[in-house]
């Protein structure tokens, strides 16, 4: 068989492979455009906030991303509600909250507040978060999401929701 | 494009440059036009509808502009046709045969000087061949080179105007130097024969190295523009432009691309060039020629694999760097959108690995003592196929409800460790020694060693290889796995560093060894199997798909910053101005 023909043959083929395995092996992704802005527009009980709440966390909020166990890129939020008082007690906290519910504010909008031993950006000795503020451009949560968000991580933890629903609401 | 190079003929060339004129001209017209409108601006944004609602309250704000807020709608749409894949479609055709073009100067300088230094006509022969496989691409580079400014015109009319309101005065550099690298070329390929001696030899070697130098500075420039896309800098939180356009080029990816498309650009030449030559190779009559275009190719396969073997660690940096830049853009970049794009290009990492050795041990064929080493074949190949494997292992799996239930969860059991960074690290890592090791035997399959010392020489270098490996293999797996993130990106540095020592310190023992070495039989160029042709074919086609789903990603990132309301990746620039 003609040189040109056998080679023509042969890279499409090859091509061919590299397609099937492509469209076959790979599953189609369709990524979504971005979230703008939470589905809930009126927030009638506690429950409905914190489920809107677990749903910014796990969506607009990209939360998951790091807090997650694969990767270990940042740590877990399963108890933080619960262990907030160790943090605020730790000599190496600058912050200005007092309590649980404004630790986790505090760590939502100004994350280099408190950054776990090991998380920080490197470098920096774990005095700067690689996290951006929640209601920043990039993130964008509005104050009632960033609120929402605090309620299902103290539900998470199993400690009393206190988070301001009325007033972010409003 | 191995058809369209290897069909040339000379009216094709003379077509070619008449359309290459043509064409760098039209280019660089449109450059100069959009840099002067660009000027005459003046600080409306060129007419950008700026919308300037973001409600942003931290870092310092300027007086300039802001990016424009763009939605879909700002990307026109013309007959269903998707406007990101047709801009990705346009780039990279251009980045096909712009990277050939940047590259092949490259190593023919370099071919041109060693041909210089030993005095064989050979080394000058075949350089200059490589040099008019790549005058044809030329033209074809300043074609899709127009085909990406329309297409970036057409579709993308609002994004091409904010940057040309930061990079103008770059565009009209661009187009400068684009004169300049045309006439540098055509200079080294015209003047070849006639300065071939004496002092203008000498001249020659100079216009190749200028053409080298301008071909660069073009390559990063264009960078700077790609590179702001996805990591801006010189700009506020709003996307306005603080005035200075050094902060703008030098962004947080420059030089990580640079270095790591230069490198790209050598291996992705040289693939393309051994695919040219084993083309010339099959359809050779006589024995003289399948001596040439054997020698050919395997020069040719030899840079690219040598270009080949830094390439992760380039790549290692880019993608450290863009970690550091933004976590959420590299998670996207390796564990969410774009995942299973780096599983096809680890698949088509691990064929351009097998290939590579396929043709190495086909060579050891050339000369009558590379029987000596065939036995060793079936182990490399085996160790090279386990690595490959652990390497295109997914991580995260996409799962239908019912199948994460009956796995347990979203991950494997027993194989997501494979999936995580370390464990492809660390099998990257020992597929590279292995094809050295492969490299290494061919190298041997011609020669005895003479020297007394040369059996504790061996067996040094067999302690350094089980040293590296063993190195490496702790490294992925402590740091890997029981350290925190820190660590475990950081544990990547170590490796190749044993890596790179085990292959030079092999390599500097061999040279010595080998000294004065006996031949192990005839050695003849051309006594290659038809069949180790096709690896060559192989090597280019994987390294094309390679830089074309790279290229995806950029565009896809690029797209992401700015139709994902201009705000995904851009928390580096809020630290920063913090």
């Amino acid at each position: 068989m003609n040189n040109f023909i056998k080679v023509v043959i042969f890279s499409l083929a090859l091509i061919g492979v590299f397609t099937a395995f492509s469209i076959w092996y790979v599953p189609p992704i369709i990524p979504e455009p971005p979230p703008t802005a939470s589905t809930v527009a009126v927030v009638p009980d506690m429950e409905d906030f914190i489920r809107l709440g677990e749903e910014v966390y796990n969506g607009k909020g990209a939360c998951r991303l790091c807090h997650h166990l694969a990767g270990g890129r940042a740590p877990l939020l399963d108890d933080i509600a619960a262990t907030a008082t160790v943090r605020l007690n730790d000599a190496r906290y600058n912050g200005s909250a007092i309590d649980t519910e404004g630790y986790l504010r505090e760590s939502l909008t100004e994350p280099s507040a408190y950054v776990v031993a090991g998380y920080g950006v490197a470098g920096t000795g774990d005095t700067r978060s690689p996290m951006p503020p929640v209601t920043s451009p990039e993130i964008g949560l509005t104050a009632m999401e960033a609120e929402a968000v605090i309620a299902y991580l103290q539900r998470l933890a199993g400690v009393e929701v206190t988070a301001r629903m009325g007033e972010a609401a409003r | 494009m191995v058809i369209a190079l290897s069909t040339a003929s000379p009216l094709a060339g003379v077509l070619s440059r008449r359309t290459a004129a043509f064409f760098a001209l039209a280019l660089v017209c449109l450059m100069l036009f959009i840099a002067s409108s660009t000027a005459f601006a003046g600080d409306s944004g060129s007419g950008v509808a700026f919308s300037g609602n973001q409600s942003i309250d931290a870092g310092a704000q300027n007086e300039n502009p802001p990016a424009p807020v763009l939605t879909e709608a700002d990307y026109p749409r013309f007959g269903g046709v998707n406007p990101r894949v047709m801009v990705w479609g346009a780039a990279q055709m251009h980045l096909w045969f712009a990277a050939f073009v940047l590259a092949v100067p490259i190593f023919v300088l370099c071919l041109e000087a060693i041909g210089m230094y030993t005095g064989d006509k050979r080394y000058d022969v075949v350089a200059y061949e490589f040099l008019r496989v790549s005058l044809t691409a030329y033209s074809i580079t300043a074609i899709t080179g127009g085909l990406l400014l329309l297409s970036l015109l057409v579709f993308y009319p609002a994004v091409v105007r904010y940057l040309s309101s930061i990079f103008g005065p770059t565009f009209l550099i661009y187009g400068l130097i684009f004169f300049l690298e045309s006439g540098a070329l055509y200079v080294y390929y015209y003047g070849w024969h006639r300065m071939g001696s004496g002092g203008l030899k000498w001249a020659h070697l100079g216009v190749g190295l200028m053409l080298n130098a301008i071909g660069t500075s073009l390559m990063f420039i264009a960078n700077a523009w790609v590179t702001f896309m996805m990591t801006p800098a010189g700009v506020d939180i709003r996307g306005a432009f603080d005035g200075n356009i050094w902060h703008a080029v030098h962004n947080h990816l420059w030089n990580p691309m640079n270095l790591h498309r230069f490198i790209a650009n050598i291996a992705y030449g040289g693939s393309i060039v051994g695919a040219y030559a084993a083309y010339r190779f099959l359809s050779s009559r006589t024995d003289a020629e399948r001596a040439h275009y054997d020698w050919m190719g395997y020069t040719a396969n030899l840079i690219a694999i040598g270009a080949l073997l830094p390439l992760p660690f380039a790549g290692y940096w880019l993608t450290a760097e863009i970690y550091s830049y933004s976590q959420q853009m590299g998670i996207t970049l390796m564990g969410g959108v774009f995942a299973w794009i780096f599983i096809i290009q680890a698949v088509l990492i691990g064929a351009l690995f097998l290939a590579a050795n396929y043709y190495l041990w086909c060579g050891m064929g050339r000369c009558d003592g590379g029987a000596r080493y065939t036995k060793y074949i079936k182990y490399i190949a085996f160790v090279i196929a386990v690595s490959f494997l652990v390497w295109f292992t997914p991580h995260t799996l996409i799962l239908k409800p019912w199948e994460a239930s009956a796995l347990g969860g979203q991950y494997h059991p027993y194989l997501a460790p494979l999936g995580l960074m370390p464990a492809k690290n660390t099998a990257v890592n020992i597929m590279l020694l292995f094809t050295f090791l492969s490299f290494l035997l061919y190298r041997r399959a011609g020669r005895t060693a003479t020297t007394r010392w040369a059996p504790y020489g061996k067996a040094v270098q067999a302690a350094l290889f089980t040293a590296a490996i063993a190195n490496i293999v702790y490294l992925g797996v402590w740091y890997g796995y029981f350290t925190n993130t820190v660590y475990k990106v950081a544990s990547s540095v170590p490796q190749v560093a044993t890596t790179v020592a085990a292959i030079s310190l092999c390599m500097a023992i061999e040279s010595f060894m080998f000294r004065g070495a006996a031949s192990a039989g005839r050695f003849v160029w051309g006594r290659m199997p038809e069949r180790s042709q096709y690896s060559l074919f192989l090597i280019a086609v994987s390294f094309t798909w390679l830089m074309g789903l790279m290229g995806y990603v950029v565009i896809f990132i690029f797209w992401l910053n700015h139709i994902g309301s201009g705000k995904i990746f851009s928390h580096k620039t809020l630290v920063d101005d913090e």
